[in-house]
């Protein structure tokens, strides 16, 4: 029935909407048999560029493919490709049912096959209920029915979770895996890296319109350094020795630990004895991938507010713990919200910025300078920030890491 | 394209909009032509009075005089299958319905051709509604001296059908563009019982004699039916004449027809197929700049 691979080509693709540039030089392959997430926070892009491959926005420049073809040029479009889109309606007085036996005749399926995707999303009991009474996540379920109707080979999901249960998210979850370990495409965007982690293979991670990451989840996990914590009898004569030995991710923690990056357990513990300074206690951490999120969504502010004096994330001046905050920053350039606020470059150690993307990335203009761009100040390598000791007691620091390991 | 068409079928079904203007369509035209029809001789008083008539000597009270009752209350039912039209296509837009349409149909154009085509078709029923009703009430309410015979009464019929299906086209074109039904409604509301109405009055008397009002929408598509109306009246009326051998004063003639028309509710109005052509351009030129709107607008 399917005549082609399910690939899905986004290349150099761009939108401006009047002023503003909503996508700006995207490009990313979806193969088959994976899941795909498609990452990034409030604004990025997402929408934009799930319309646009589905045909639904003219780029200003660029373009996508499903099939090898633009989206416009597939024949019977709904039995390649599914999608639910953010904010699909449905007419408010149609009953589920009725709703998608529009789309069965229009694609020249058997009516029944209405009844079966509304069994398949647990819809059957409100089959006969009009749309505009069902609540948000029913909404969604019957936007999900609609895009599996013509049992399609590429899935098209943009926040599909928005308003389902813990149940629907863990059936969507299971179903959209055996989806794709069929052979078949799934592209899901979120602005939750936790919420589709176990779901996806390979991430594309966008900020502003603009790639900050795309390869596979497991590559971004393994580019995450492991921060060793330490608990030594004398933290300044063990920091003494590990700058000795040559070690430079240094950190002393308020409680007397000590927090050492781009080195391993081993290493530490020989300098240690060889300075004979006891060890009471050795823990690995390892951030997780929403650190790592935050940080690649966030990176781009550094390369987007250079030259504003006191704005620099690490400026010393700034408090170490408070967001980097530019006046005139546009608003869906904003993650602090959700961000543990010890997520900040000055006190995220491990991942050199340079660590993962840069391989991956297609070798394009514009994303590059935010993976590679002047490299944020004390982001890793600079001394303990100023003033990290006394503003950050205890809890605040493990925020983001402690017991993720 | 069938299956398109059938899923535009469906869209309609599935509501209760089509019944809901079908009833209101049915009431305004019987009540329309029972009340013209009752008032039909204030109607015709005017034209009675033309030179031509008294000159060839004719029966006026056994002209087909009802048929102003059928033309009046089709063209003022029009109002509903444009309501019908302009729905069509600006709710989907607004509503964002149209988006599951566009991601299912092979292109833009495929499915706004099944569109027009499904809407032409209920414009079609509405039309039949429109006519039927409206010969109801002209039947009750006119004295049966005045009726018109069965094959003008048809000639009407399928005047008022043509005219249902353009209106309906013209109301989904204009959707089309606007994209928000209140708008589209109110704006074509507003031309259609006021703006076009009053306008092609003050023309009409301006421009004497003058085609301007007839090239309006509003005033092309009344002159569908309308000038058809005309045109019985005057071809019974020439039968007369040239039955009683008497010159025929071609001018006198062409003042009872402009007469005529504005007793049919379309004043001004070209004769009945240059108002259908007009109208039929009207009616292809809004709905093919929806169409263009449409084809590249981005559905955001
Ligand atoms: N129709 C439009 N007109 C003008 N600007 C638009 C339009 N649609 C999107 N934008 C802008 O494009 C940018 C990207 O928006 P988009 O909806 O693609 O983001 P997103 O990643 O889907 O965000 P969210 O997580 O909130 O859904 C935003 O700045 C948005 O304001
Ligand atoms: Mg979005």
């Amino acid at each position: 029935m399917h005549d082609s691979s399910g690939r899905i080509t986004v290349q150099n693709l761009s939108k401006t909407f009047g002023q503003i540039p909503a996508v700006q030089n995207l490009s990313f392959t979806v193969e088959p048999g994976s899941v795909t997430g498609f990452l990034g926070p409030n604004g990025a892009g997402k929408t934009t560029t799930l319309r646009m491959l589905l045909g639904l926005v003219q780029p200003t420049a660029g373009g996508t493919t499903i099939n090898g073809r633009p989206f416009n040029q597939l024949t019977n479009p709904g039995r390649v490709v599914g999608a639910v889109l953010e904010a699909q309606s449905f007419h408010p007085k149609r009953t589920a049912r009725n709703h998608l036996r529009v789309y069965t005749a229009a694609m020249g399926l058997p009516d029944r096959r209405a009844d079966e995707v509304l069994g398949l999303v647990g819809l059957a009991e409100a089959a006969h209920r009009a749309a505009g009474g069902f609540s948000m996540g029913m909404k969604q379920r019957l936007a999900l029915a609609t895009a599996l109707l013509g049992d399609p080979q590429v899935l098209v999901l943009d926040e599909p979770t928005n308003g389902l249960d813990p149940e629907g998210i863990a059936w969507l979850r299971t179903f959209l895996r055996s989806f794709a370990s069929g052979g078949r495409t799934v592209l899901i965007s979120s602005h939750l890296l936790a919420e589709v982690e176990q779901t996806i293979d390979q991430v594309v991670i966008i900020s502003r319109g603009q790639t900050m990451y795309y390869g596979q989840l497991d590559d971004l996990r393994k580019s995450q350094q492991t921060r060793i914590i330490v608990q030594p009898a004398d933290a300044g004569a063990l920091v003494t020795a590990l700058q000795e030995g040559g070690i430079t991710g240094i950190e002393p923690t308020p409680d007397g630990k000590v927090a050492v990056t781009g080195s391993s357990v081993q290493q530490i513990g020989d300098i240690a004895a060889k300075a004979s300074i006891a060890l009471y206690g050795v823990q690995e951490e390892k951030a997780d991938l929403e650190q790592l999120f935050f940080r690649l969504t966030s990176g781009q502010y550094v390369g987007q507010l250079p030259g504003v004096p006191g704005q620099q994330p690490a400026t010393p001046g700034q408090q170490p713990g408070m967001p980097p905050q530019a006046p005139g920053m546009p608003p869906q350039a904003m993650p602090p919200q959700g961000m543990p606020p010890q997520g900040m470059p000055p006190q995220a150690p491990g991942t050199p910025p340079q660590g993962y993307p840069p391989q991956q990335q297609p070798p394009a203009g514009p994303p590059q300078p935010y993976q590679q761009g002047p490299p944020p100040p004390g982001y890793q390598q600079g001394p303990p920030p100023p003033g990290y000791d006394q503003q950050q007691p205890g809890h605040g620091q493990h925020g983001g890491w402690g017991g993720q390991a | 394209m069938g299956n398109l068409i059938k899923a535009e079928f469906r869209k309609v079904l599935t509501t209760k909009l089509w019944w809901g203007l079908l009833i209101p369509t049915f009431v305004l035209s019987f009540a329309w032509s029972l009340g013209v029809g009752a008032l039909i001789d204030d109607v015709s008083s005017n034209v009675a009075d033309e030179p031509i008539l008294r000159q060839v000597g004719l029966n006026t009270s056994e002209l087909p005089w009802a048929i102003f009752a059928l033309t009046r209350s089709i063209n003022i039912a029009m109002i509903f299958p444009m309501i019908f039209g302009a729905l069509g296509l600006a709710t989907e837009l607004h509503r964002k319905t149209i988006t599951t349409s566009f991601l299912t149909a092979s292109s833009r154009s495929a499915l706004l051709t099944a569109k027009a085509i499904t809407y032409a078709l209920w414009g079609a029923i509405f039309g039949l509604v429109i006519t039927l009703s409206a010969s109801l009430g002209t039947v009750l309410a006119a004295d049966s001296s005045i009726l018109p015979g069965f094959g003008d009464w048809l000639l009407i019929v399928l005047a008022g059908l043509i005219a249902a299906v353009l209106w309906t086209l013209l109301g989904l074109g204009v959707g089309a563009l606007i994209g928000a039904p209140v708008g589209t409604l109110v704006l074509l509301l507003i031309y259609a019982l006021i703006i076009g109405p009053i306008a092609e009055l003050v023309i009409t008397g301006i421009s004497e004699g003058g085609i301007w009002a007839g090239l309006m929408p509003n005033g092309a598509g009344n002159g569908l039916t309308g000038s058809t109306a005309g045109q019985v009246i005057v071809d019974t009326v020439r039968t007369a004449i040239e039955n009683a051998n008497v010159m025929v004063n071609e001018s006198a003639v062409d003042a009872l027809e402009v007469a005529l028309r504005i007793a049919a509710g379309a004043p001004g109005a070209m004769v009945w197929w240059a108002s259908g052509l007009v109208f039929l351009a009207w009616s292809l030129a809004l709905f093919g700049a929806g169409m263009l709107r449409n084809q590249k607008r981005d559905i955001t």
